[in-house]
């Protein structure tokens, strides 16, 4: 049994000291439009120039959120569902999606999200307390770059 | 195992050392021989940690594998930590990944329970209540008695709930967690062949009544196995398939399969959101003779006549979209009923309603936190990590394994006074997918959606060794290495 040991002791130390890369942490994409462009020339038609939704087109509004919890939706939205064989809320905007990428309205998720925000996001009236206005112009975001 | 298999996992050992231009006998000895828990407790080659000396008092909501990990990593960065854990269960460390292999009948159920005193770091204060209020303006927490605790940093690690009271029929109304008082449900779920890993109480009984199943296929009886995924979030995304796995094994095992007809019926339709890996399983299903049925999300089950009902959703054209200036599509769905003599049900799942609804939930109940520096959206000094973290794909313990490093090193820096924070999930997320009684499937991944193997191998394969890593290697390491903060 000593050799199962010696597999069992190595295959163990190499997964938990060097294992586990992080891996890539995204390719580079470069969009064709800017996420400003994507919202003026397409989202806004269903979602609203101010975000804030259609009801006669099923389009929710984007600008009740912040950032971080948008980009979750936006994320999800692009890849179909984010666990294994869950499936996707947004059945109709992932077959929209699709069509739309196709017709050059990609972008990234994250600097979509930051631009609603920093574009349209309302507070709730409630709690107009103190939150952290984190958002950081969206400049130096990689999808800015129009080729 | 035999020696072919032996010989790979060799041949494969000493690749890897070659490559970090050592020899296996060097390696053994560098590594010591004292077993694999001292191996792994030594954290020899991990980022070492430097003390802090920042100050603060941390509350952390949530005792299971994510909190304990995160208290025990404060613990040791901190030369004067104040850290307290807000944990009402007594077991509620205890190792879930273990379930499926106590519902596959590899374990004993006792193998899995960790007592959660032996957990707490030496140093931190342990509530025995439930955190059932939170007032993030205010920086307190509200116990189930009325006691109020102050913090300057709080790390949400609650886990989540299961809601099989979504499922009509089953007369259960309460929501369970994965460890602890299991009665609402298991009077229902683990009887008449109606069964779920998902929590302890139920993985014992999984396999008390998968052995009947097996018995009934034996002799002769054509019977029939059905497994679900619903359409929520899930802790261990890979578990559906795995305890399914498990069954195919043992009746082959008996020499039953034949008689035994085994379905899947998840919500969604892909079996793993990488390609390469529903490519690698929907492989793995047709040569078992598995099938499945994608966009059933169960609704109702009968357990007297033993029927499961489906709601069967599917898109079709709709009509022209002038916004989209393409057809629309409308969505459908029709009940269907499918009887069965086995059932495994993955029950919905969500955060504790006490946490979801409160101001630092969210509409869909999870802890909404940026997915990178699992900082709060809203709340600066709020992070959440683990399975009620709102991040994508991240319910498993491989992806605490990286949380909680995250989340110590940017709740640190914050207290240091740091206006970056330093430290970024990536989005990494293991899933040990068992094949069969001797074989996984090692897939890892991250958030670009491509396998992202720590082996060089090729990752969609099933081996041997992963299962050895499984059912061997893992245990040890969360409880010597997670559990003690050090990897």
């Amino acid at each position: 049994m000593k050799k199962f040991n010696l597999i069992l002791l190595s295959v163990g130390a190499i997964f938990a000291l060097t294992g586990c890369n992080d891996g890539p942490t995204g390719e580079k994409i470069t969009y064709s439009k800017t996420v400003k462009e994507v919202y003026a020339q397409s989202c806004k038609k269903c979602h609203g120039a101010d975000a804030s939704g259609n009801t006669k087109k099923k389009a929710p509004a984007l600008n009740d959120r912040q950032a971080g919890e948008l980009e979750l939706d936006l994320y999800d939205v692009k890849n179909g569902g984010t666990n294994q064989s869950s499936g996707t809320e947004h059945d109709i905007m992932e077959h929209n999606m699709k069509k739309l990428i196709e017709k050059g309205f990609d972008y990234d998720p994250k600097a979509m999200a930051q631009y609603i925000e920093k574009s349209f996001f309302k507070m709730p009236s409630k709690e107009v307390a103190e939150t952290p206005a984190k958002t950081e112009a969206p400049a130096t975001q990689e999808d800015n770059t129009t080729k | 195992m035999n020696e072919k298999q032996m010989k790979e996992g060799i041949e494969l050992i000493d690749a890897h050392f070659k490559g970090e231009g050592i020899s296996r006998r060097d390696a053994m000895k560098l590594f010591g021989t004292s077993g694999a828990a001292a191996l792994l407790a030594t954290g020899a080659t991990t980022t070492p940690i430097q003390a802090s000396d920042a100050k603060g008092k941390i509350v952390i909501v949530g005792g299971g594998l994510a909190g304990m990990s995160t208290a025990a990593r404060l613990t040791n960065s901190l030369d004067n930590p104040d850290i307290t854990v807000i944990e009402p269960g007594d077991i509620s460390t205890s190792y879930q990944p273990g379930q499926t292999l106590v519902g596959g009948g590899i374990w004993e159920k006792s193998a899995l329970v960790y007592n959660t005193d032996d957990f707490v770091p030496s140093g931190v204060t342990i509530i025995k209540e439930k955190a059932v209020e939170f007032d993030p303006e205010k920086n307190t927490v509200t116990t189930a008695s009325g006691k109020k605790v102050g913090y300057d940093y709080l790390i949400v690690a609650a886990g989540l709930k299961l809601d099989f009271g979504k499922i009509e029929g089953l007369g259960i109304t309460e929501t369970i967690t994965s460890t602890g008082d299991h009665r609402a449900v298991s009077k229902i779920v683990g009887k008449k062949g109606i069964t779920s890993i998902y929590f302890q109480e139920g993985s014992k009984d999984t396999w008390t009544q998968m052995q009947k199943f097996i018995a009934e296929a034996k002799s002769g009886k054509k019977v029939k196995g059905l497994f679900t995924h619903p359409n929520t979030p899930i802790k261990c995304g890979g578990a559906p398939k795995k305890i399914m796995y498990l069954t195919d094994a043992r009746l082959r095992e008996a020499g039953a399969r034949d008689n035994a007809e085994l379905t899947f019926y998840p919500n969604g339709s892909k079996m793993f959101g990488v390609s390469e890996y529903h490519n690698a399983i929907q492989r793995q299903f047709e040569t078992r003779d598995i099938k499945w049925n994608y966009r059933h999300n169960l609704v109702a089950v009968d357990t007297e006549k033993k029927v499961a009902t489906f709601n069967k959703h599917w898109k079709q054209k709709g009509a022209w979209d002038e916004d989209l200036e393409e057809y629309g599509v409308e969505l459908k769905n029709e009940k269907v009923e499918v009887p069965f003599d086995f059932l495994h049900i993955t029950p919905p799942m969500k955060a504790a309603e006490e946490i979801g609804s409160s101001p630092i939930g969210s509409s869909k109940g999870w802890v909404p936190v940026n997915k990178e520096t699992l900082q709060h959206v809203k709340y600066p000094n709020v992070f959440a990590l683990g399975d009620i973290a709102a991040v994508p794909m991240g319910k498993t313990g491989g992806s605490a394994r990286k949380q909680y490093k995250v989340v110590v090193d940017n709740v640190i820096a914050m207290m240091e006074g740091k206006s970056e924070l330093p430290s970024k999930y990536a989005g990494y997320t293991v899933c040990p997918l068992i094949t069969s009684i001797g074989t996984v499937m090692l897939a890892e991944f991250n958030w670009t959606k491509k396998p992202t193997p720590s082996f060089p191998l090729d990752p969609t394969q099933e081996r041997w060794i992963w299962w050895l890593l499984k059912v061997y290697a893992l245990k040890p390491m969360t409880q010597y290495g997670m559990l003690s903060g050090r990897a």
